[in-house]
């Protein structure tokens, strides 16, 4: 066993944790946007009207300064609502932000690992984790339903990710509309996504720097498959397939040179039996791709990792909790689900299985069990086994303190009265036997042997 | 923490002043004394515009300034988020190797629901999964696409039947003990299934009466001083409800009779901790909850949040080395073992691990490990290596033994 901690290093312990703090900034970050865009198109236009209104208020009738002066007022009135609506919007993200702020801060409160409070924390942790998993899912009732029951609605993202799956389901369903209109309105994230690769030294970087994301690039080329599939006949169709490509896709062919490059041959296509260079443009598992695509990228622009934190923890955890014990043939527990149940019989009558303690490991439980073969089993560096080891003829290995215990328990059971064993003293095994706790084979005390574990 | 802790508040303190929404009324309440003043004096109308001019682009100064110190304000609220996070990127995709097992996952959520207790969640669960695996199904079948049969839940597999029924049962037990403190329905659980508990070693049955005569007896109890009526009828339980354990468990048996000797002052006698019943009903709730799982071959406490919460612990240097590894460009391999200990608090072990002193390696059902005639133990292919076929010399001890004498342990 690795060296055990009971360390709890709050810092190291928030890798988990990031987006929780990263997306509502993003959120407030847009309504800051939004605010900003009014302010600047209502003072050029305030400034531009007031500066009429003063230069023809000697020439214009009294009436119609005053009619001027009250747009200019309607329009003030209506910026200051805009303003309101989005200020409340910001005040709950910031509310928001404060009870994830003290719920990581919780952490760093907590003395140990051991602690009951850090258990408490991390079954929150865990149903956070399982929520976004949800969410990421699809299943977003069901996410709703846990975060209800559990409470922790201010610490999941429940509409941002139920508006990313509306777009992605219509995509999946054969629709650009809704995700070219998601495109354009974060066409100012979707920039400093294409800025932040290009300057990123580890990516592959193209020879042209793109200028716009892959994703608008691959829904206007999929618009163009679509204008081809519609009209295959009619040469209209063909006009309006190359203005398509004038439009949207050749200014980008330098940063897209392959895609680009087979417009022109799909033009000469079949849609409805292409040939086998262009079939898989036609096919409609494009669509898949293409909803993919825009998770990914939506994923990417506000800052949340692209699987779930419930992977990243659970592939960690399997990991480090598995030993080459969990899938072994000698494990009765896992031998239940390998789908050889005659296995079981083997190992009857089952009281505890080869588990240190009392409880069952939940590697070889069934919920992990067969998640768990996926995953490389733990490093350790030094033997870890019970004290005292002692060795059936069988070949199983126990404690003495475990054969011992469970010797008295029998005993009790069968009624054998522990006094005269005690006036014979502890150590003398003569004429008792001890009983395999996972075979349930019985062994006189003399035949077993220590074991050395160095 | 707490730079992020500071500057998130003032970010807040500083959208709750909400400058912009207050020059913009500023710029109306000028307005409207514009229109005021114009409407009384006409001719006054164009004096009164071109002095309107600059108090209105003050105001929007003022809103760009609010602006500005909001930015400013995100910008160092983003740089102590950075700072927090410095080094810990998002845990990358590659380590990943369990998208492809989606439907395991649901199970194990859906599992794991079912342990909480939360059904309604968990039936949701289901109606949703399946809503979607139907969708896609049909969706594949219309485009032609080879189309998946696997349970969105993973239900099929090897999984005992009727495990929603049974976690039932469990959390209709569990609330009548910890809600009601009614014993009756863990007891009947025990009765019924005394056998595979007693080949557990299990002593829930009688941990469980235990309780029951602890309650009866105190039940009436009044300052400090237990009622007759009480006594008889825990008197009467116990003659009854003990008489199983008798022989298993005299000295405790004893031990509870003892105590009614005394009722007077039970606080301050030596049997007080033996029927204290605070922690009782939680210690029994638990010890019914582990009995029952382990009967359904489930572990006691929820294995996804134990996986959860070891991985929290466990990815520091997993990441650690992912990082390394990948600036070295080596590959890396989501087979056999992890290149990195991943230390975790002692409950978290459960198996015996055995590293083989020669080679390091730890034993698998492949390269077991051998005992030698001396007792000490290495793994299969080190035994091979060291003897070539022939005696050899334990490398612990001066004892000398051939290949053939070692045997194989099971730890």
């Amino acid at each position: 066993m690795a060296e055990a901690t009971t360390q709890l290093k709050a810092d190291d312990h928030l890798l988990l944790d990031q987006p929780l703090l990263r997306l509502p900034l993003e959120l407030q970050r847009r309504t800051f946007k939004q605010s900003q865009i009014k302010i600047d198109h209502e003072q050029k236009k305030t400034t531009e009207l007031l500066r009429n209104a003063a230069k023809t208020a000697n020439s214009a009738s009294p009436d119609d300064t005053i009619k001027s002066l009250d747009a200019i007022i309607q329009r003030m009135e209506n910026l200051k609502r805009d303003l309101e609506t989005l200020n409340e919007e910001e005040q709950s993200l910031h509310e928001q932000s404060a009870k994830r702020i003290r719920h990581l801060q919780e952490l760093y409160e907590i003395p140990s690992l051991t602690d009951v409070k850090y258990e408490n924390w991390a079954r929150t942790r865990l149903d956070r984790l399982i929520v976004d998993y949800l969410l990421r899912a699809g299943y977003s009732d069901t996410a709703a339903a846990l975060a209800e029951s559990k409470n922790i609605q201010d610490l999941i993202d429940l509409d941002t990710f139920k508006q990313c799956h509306k777009i992605a389901d219509s995509v999946r369903g054969g629709s650009t509309t809704e995700a070219l209109r998601w495109v354009a309105r974060n066409k100012d994230s979707l920039k400093k996504l294409l800025e932040k690769t290009a300057s990123d030294k580890n990516a592959v970087v193209p020879a042209v720097t793109p200028k716009v994301s892959q994703l608008e690039f691959e829904l206007r080329f999929q618009e163009y498959i679509e204008i081809l599939r519609r009209h295959r006949t009619q040469d209209t169709a063909r006009f309006e397939a190359i203005m398509h490509v004038q439009k949207h896709l050749a200014p980008h062919a330098g940063a897209f040179p392959d895609q680009y490059r087979v417009t022109a041959g799909l033009l000469a296509a079949d849609p409805s039996d292409p040939s086998e260079c262009y079939r898989e443009y036609f096919s409609p598992a494009r669509w898949t791709y293409l909803s993919d695509l825009f998770v990914d990228t939506h994923h990417q622009i506000f800052n949340l990792p692209i699987r779930p934190l419930l992977h990243v923890a659970l592939s960690a955890g399997l990991s480090a909790l598995k030993t080459p014990a969990c899938h072994s043939s000698l494990n009765p527990s896992s031998a239940a689900t390998d789908g050889h149940e005659h296995a079981k019989p083997m190992f009857a009558p089952t009281s505890s299985s080869n588990h240190i303690g009392n409880s069952l490991c939940p590697i070889c439980s069934t919920e992990l069990n067969e998640l768990a073969k996926n995953v490389p089993y733990a490093h350790h560096t030094k033997s870890s086994v019970e004290e005292d080891p002692l060795m059936l003829p069988n070949g199983r290995v126990y404690g003495r303190e475990r054969l011992e215990e469970l010797e008295r328990k029998n005993m009790r059971i069968s009624g054998t009265s522990r006094d005269t064993d005690d006036e014979r003293g502890k150590d003398d095994k003569r004429g008792r036997t001890i009983k395999d706790p996972v075979t349930g084979d019985k062994y006189p005390w003399e035949r077993l042997k220590k074991v050395y574990i160095t | 923490m707490e730079a992020v802790e500071r500057e998130h508040e003032k970010i807040w303190a500083s959208s709750r002043k909400t400058g912009t929404i207050d020059a913009t009324q500023n710029i109306i309440d000028q307005l409207r004394r514009a229109r005021e003043s114009i409407q009384n004096d006409p001719a006054s109308a164009q004096v009164t515009l071109a002095k309107l001019q600059a108090p209105v682009k003050a105001s929007f100064d003022d809103m760009t300034g609010s602006l500005k110190t909001t930015r400013g304000g995100q910008n160092n609220y983003q740089k102590a988020l950075d700072k927090l996070f410095r080094d810990k990127p998002l845990p990358s995709s590659e380590i990943d190797a369990l998208t492809q097992h989606s439907n395991l996952i649901n199970r194990a959520v859906y599992l794991h629901l079912l342990r909480e207790g939360l059904f309604d969640v968990a039936s949701r669960l289901q109606d949703e999964a399946s809503q979607r695996a139907d969708q896609q199904r049909d969706r594949q079948q219309a485009n032609g696409l080879d189309v998946s049969t696997e349970h969105p839940l993973g239900l099929d597999q090897g999984l005992p039947e009727d495990m929603l029924h049974k976690f039932q049962v469990m959390h209709h037990i569990l609330d009548e003990l910890r809600s009601h403190h009614n014993l009756q329905p863990a007891m009947d659980w025990a009765e019924m299934n005394s056998e595979e508990l007693q080949a557990r070693g299990s002593n829930l049955g009688f941990e469980l009466c235990r309780l029951q005569y602890a309650r009866l007896l105190l039940d009436g109890r009044h300052d400090g001083v237990l009622s007759m009526d009480s006594i008889m009828h825990a008197l009467q339980y116990a003659q009854a409800a003990f008489r199983p354990f008798q022989r298993q468990y005299s000295h405790e048996i004893y031990e509870l009779m003892g105590a009614v000797a005394y009722f007077s002052n039970l606080d301050e006698s030596p049997y007080h901790a033996r029927l204290n019943t605070t922690s009782a009903w939680n210690d029994v709730a638990l010890s019914f909850t582990r009995e029952f799982c382990a009967l359904l071959e489930l572990s006691a406490d929820s294995p996804l949040y134990i996986a959860a919460t070891a991985g929290a612990i466990a990815l520091p240097p997993i990441l650690k080395v992912q990082a390394i590894m990948k600036t070295k460009r080596a590959e890396w391999t989501s087979q056999g073992e992890l290149q990195v200990e991943t230390p975790l608090p002692p409950t978290y072990q459960y198996h015996s691990i055995f590293v083989c002193p020669v080679s390091k390696e730890q034993s698998t059902d492949q390269n077991p490990p051998m005992m030698m005639p001396c007792g000490h133990v290495v793994c299969q292919d080190s035994l091979t290596r060291l003897s070539k076929g022939s005696k050899f010399k334990c490398p612990y001890c001066p004892t000398e033994s051939s290949p053939a004498q070692a045997t194989r342990i099971i730890l």
